[in-house]
């Protein structure tokens, strides 16, 4: 009896009615349209693909939630208490068609919008369309469908249009506030992140960042696309058997029970998520990238290339986490380059430093700790020190993914000093024991308890008094700190270590060329250690001129990592 | 079976809950027959109805439409029935045309659109927006869309309710053509002229029972006998009544002997020679009113209730 004349007549009288009513295309189109626009300007999406990605996404996201949730499930309460469904009842249908061409043409009203808000990205913001777009597509299509089958539930389950106004709230704006969409994910305490991976939009937003931001396909969001298919078929499967054809029909109470039934997939996956923290990894990489997509134009600085050139006054350009150009001179305007800008009168842009020798605590945590204080010396890669390399490299994984902050782990040394402790070390050894203040300025604090001040105090004597290994050698090559061996702080060390080798008449431009562009070689890296366009946005700009005072290194204004202008003070927190 | 009943109820019955809304329920409507179920509101004719288009389960008696069970065999009967709900809309942004093609693909049968549009004088409307109709438009297409498949059983539940007379007449005429295409229809209505004027055969329905069956006139004289032949002349009539005239019709007359009033079962022969007898008596005869007892009597004298409250 169910024909396809039906269904395909259904489907374009519903298609018609959508079209011809106007807030439909304001909700689909102009509402979003207006949000785009105002968040795009505000969040400064001209100058990062991050950040005009995040507002496209936010904008897709919720075109679904409205495609779902108010063209779908309030639609549907409309149509049966206005009786507009009562009138179909009669006719020798099931409810299907009504579902299946509420379905698709949330699809056929939605999918447009998604060329549109990239063709204006792509105008307006310069920003590349999707590599996989395919991929995209193809996710939306499960996002759009499941939410729509969502709305259809409520739709089945509330007995009014104020109960159903209701329980849309109730559900879109926890998902319009906590699926990262508006506020970023990255921006909620853990523990609301975790309750966000309950919340269906979390997984929308997330699959879509995944392919956008880092460039995953389809195939990366199984588990989003699984829960979202599961939700779909759920919902539909509740549409049927729930389904009302006029409003005198009441449902009992209970039977609303049945959209937890709905929401189990979400359940399942949120609960998986909450064990396996996939997800608040995801979200950490997904909020570096962003950082790392901005755009800089750093302007008017004194530029040493990391080659031991110098450029009196120049411009560089930071974007997608590279240097883009170089420009001697005043450069170029940064409204016509789209970058923010970053005016360095009197201050020095140099490579990150490379500090060629460290070591690492044992514990992971204490790991980290020590590269972030590295990073936050200027110091974007280290050379460590170990016999047993292979236990970093997942440390040195999540520092490349972006979901730890730190220096890089450029490459890995023997255990040994290549040439003993370094000055720094030396220093060290020879300040006051057993109550050892570092360097008098000391940029990180210190803080051991008695017992193992008193272990320290016992090394560095047996250290101290331990025949020297032949000459000073005050340049060792490259330059290290040694940090790490007997608690020499990580960082603050290196900087000394540079000051020390100044003092024992090593020509500043030399020291730099050795801890830029030199360190790089000695591992092997053509990316970093130099200011050239290609390069990695491995930046440190500091206060004054290094090339006269070596000391001026640890004026330190500002950092870059593989783009992103690291925030220094928030590094040391944890 | 060409002689089988288009629709059979028998001992129908239907509870929501504790509340009984059909008793006992029973009648036959024969094909090509107009028949009316006439009853208050919340007599239990639209949950009759109901029940009969497939749209409700029945909590007890059997129930035949055009040889299928409406509750199991439900789109059997949907695809073979048209059906004119009352308290139903369509969406503002609809056009005529559209609904009816809409309307017209769920079935398996169908009629040519264009012809049925312009008998019911909406071809000129076929690209207006539902919103746009007037009231009679509105109902004249709801019996289109429920003509579309060109059905055996034309259901019209209260068609012409909260419409005004004018429409009311309109759609009065387009059931009485389609009574002349010999039609099935099953009415309900709470206007006793509707059910007199369109129907064949009404069954009056009070509290969820049928309390008299049979044909408008039939219900009349059963129930209240005869019809009462009034006489208006200018000049008092005498007491003597005419020559032949017999007992049993005694003849009333008001104070100033003006007016006369009968109840007779032959109404015509009864003016006949009434008035005959004014003539010779020279009283000057005014007016004549032959008043035959309504549905409306009917009810009142079955149930001692007014049919609208």
């Amino acid at each position: 009896m169910i024909n396809l004349r039906a269904y395909s007549a259904y489907i374009r009288s519903t298609l018609l009615l959508t079209l011809r009513d106007r807030t439909v295309l304001f909700f689909s189109y102009l509402f979003p349209l207006i949000f785009f626009i105002a968040f795009g300007e505000g969040f400064g999406a001209a100058q990062g693909a991050g950040a005009a990605t995040q507002v496209i996404v936010m904008v897709l996201v919720l075109g679904v939630l409205g495609n779902g949730f108010f063209g779908g499930g309030m639609r549907a309460t409309f149509e049966r208490e206005t009786g507009i469904l009562r009138r179909f009842k009669v006719a020798p249908i099931t409810p299907v068609p009504i579902l299946v061409a509420s379905i698709v043409t949330g699809l056929v009203i939605y999918m447009p919008a998604v060329f549109l808000f990239f063709g204006i990205a792509r105008f307006r913001y310069g920003l590349a369309f999707p590599e996989h777009w395919f991929s995209l597509l193809f996710f939306l299509t499960f996002g759009v469908v499941a939410f729509r089958s969502m709305g259809l539930i409520v739709a089945s389950v509330v007995n009014s249009m104020a109960e159903s106004q209701i329980i849309i709230q109730l559900l879109y704006f926890p998902m319009l506030l906590l699926s990262g969409a508006t506020i970023p994910l990255s921006a909620l305490p853990e523990w609301l992140q975790v309750v966000a991976q309950f919340l269906p939009a979390t997984h929308l937003y997330l699959g879509m960042q995944g392919i956008l931001m880092r460039n995953e396909s389809a195939m990366d969001q199984l588990a989003a696309i699984g829960a979202l298919s599961l939700a779909t078929l759920v919902c539909l499967f509740i549409g049927v058997k729930l389904f009302r054809w006029e409003k005198d029909d009441r449902l009992k109470p209970s039977a609303k029970l049945w959209v937890a039934a709905a929401l189990l997939p979400f359940l399942l996956i949120g609960g998986w998520q909450a064990y396996s923290q996939e997800n608040l990894r995801k979200t950490k990489m997904i909020d570096r990238e962003q950082r790392r997509s901005l755009s800089w134009l750093i302007r008017d600085a004194r530029i040493f290339t990391g080659d031991g050139e110098v450029i009196e006054s120049g411009a560089v350009l930071v974007r997608g986490g590279r240097i883009e150009a170089v420009w001697p001179g005043r450069g170029p305007d940064p409204d016509t380059v789209r970058a923010e800008l970053l005016e360095a009168a009197g201050r020095t842009l140099l490579p990150g430093f490379i500090d060629a020798w460290i070591q690492l605590p044992p514990e992971t945590g204490d790991q980290q700790r020590a590269l972030a204080a590295l990073l936050y010396c200027g110091i974007t890669g280290v050379g460590v020190g170990t016999e047993r390399p292979g236990l970093l490299n997942e440390l040195a994984a999540r520092i490349r993914d972006g979901e730890t902050l730190g220096a890089a782990i450029t490459g890995f040394a023997p255990p040994e000093p290549p040439a003993g402790p370094s000055l720094a070390a030396r220093e060290w050894l020879d300040s006051s024991v057993p109550e050892p203040v570092l360097l008098g300025r000391s940029l990180t604090q210190q803080v051991l308890p008695p017992d193992r001040r008193a272990t320290l105090a016992q090394f560095m004597r047996g250290w101290r008094d331990r025949p020297e290994p032949g000459d000073a050698r005050p340049a060792p090559n490259p330059p290290y700190s040694a940090a790490g061996l007997w608690n020499l702080p990580h960082g603050p060390s290196f900087h000394r270590q540079l000051q020390l080798m100044a003092a024992a008449g090593v020509e500043p431009v030399d020291i730099l060329h050795r801890v830029t562009e030199g360190a790089a070689q000695r591992f092997g890296l053509e990316n970093v250690g130099r200011i050239r366009p290609g390069a990695d946005a491995d930046l440190l700009l500091v206060d004054g001129n290094p090339l006269e005072d070596i000391s001026a290194t640890e004026r330190i204004v500002a950092v870059f990592s593989k783009g992103e202008r690291v925030n220094r003070s928030a590094l040391l927190e944890h | 079976m060409p002689d089988a009943p288009a629709i059979a109820v028998r001992g129908l019955r239907k509870c929501y809950g504790d509340f009984e809304a059909v008793k006992d329920i029973s009648f036959e409507v024969a094909q090509g027959e107009v028949f009316g179920l006439l009853g208050p509101n919340g007599a239990g004719k639209t949950t009759t109805v109901e029940i009969l288009e497939g749209l409700r389960p029945r909590t007890a008696g059997d129930v035949r439409v055009l040889g299928f069970d409406p509750a199991s065999e439900t789109m059997a009967v949907k695809d073979r029935i048209g059906v004119s709900l009352q308290a139903t809309n369509l969406p503002d942004k609809i056009r005529v045309l559209e609904a009816a093609e809409l309307f017209a693909s769920f079935y398996s049968r169908q009629t040519s659109i264009e012809t049925l549009l312009h008998r019911l004088q909406l071809w000129d409307k076929r690209a207006a927006f539902y919103s746009t109709l007037s009231g009679g438009q509105k109902q004249r297409l709801a019996l289109a869309l429920a003509l579309v498949n060109d059905p055996q059983i034309l259901f019209l539940d209260e068609p012409t309710t909260g419409l005004d007379p004018q429409v009311r007449l309109e759609i009065h005429t387009l059931i009485e053509e389609l009574r002349d295409q010999q039609r099935t229809i099953l009415l309900t209505t709470h206007y006793i002229e509707e059910a007199e004027r369109l129907c064949h055969r009404v069954a009056i329905v009070d509290e969820g029972r049928v309390i008299a069956i049979g044909t408008p006139r039939d219900l009349q004289q059963r129930i209240l006998g005869h019809t009462r032949v009034e006489i208006e002349c200018q000049h008092p009539l005498p007491i003597e009544p005419p020559n032949g005239w017999s007992a049993e019709f005694p003849l009333v007359f008001t104070n100033d002997r003006k007016q006369l009033t009968v109840a007779h079962p032959k109404p015509a022969h009864a003016v006949l020679e009434l008035v005959k007898w004014v003539d010779a008596c020279g009283a000057g005869l005014e007016d004549i009113h032959i008043r035959r007892p309504t549905l409306e009597d009917v009810f009142i004298q079955l149930t001692g209730k007014k049919l609208r409250d």
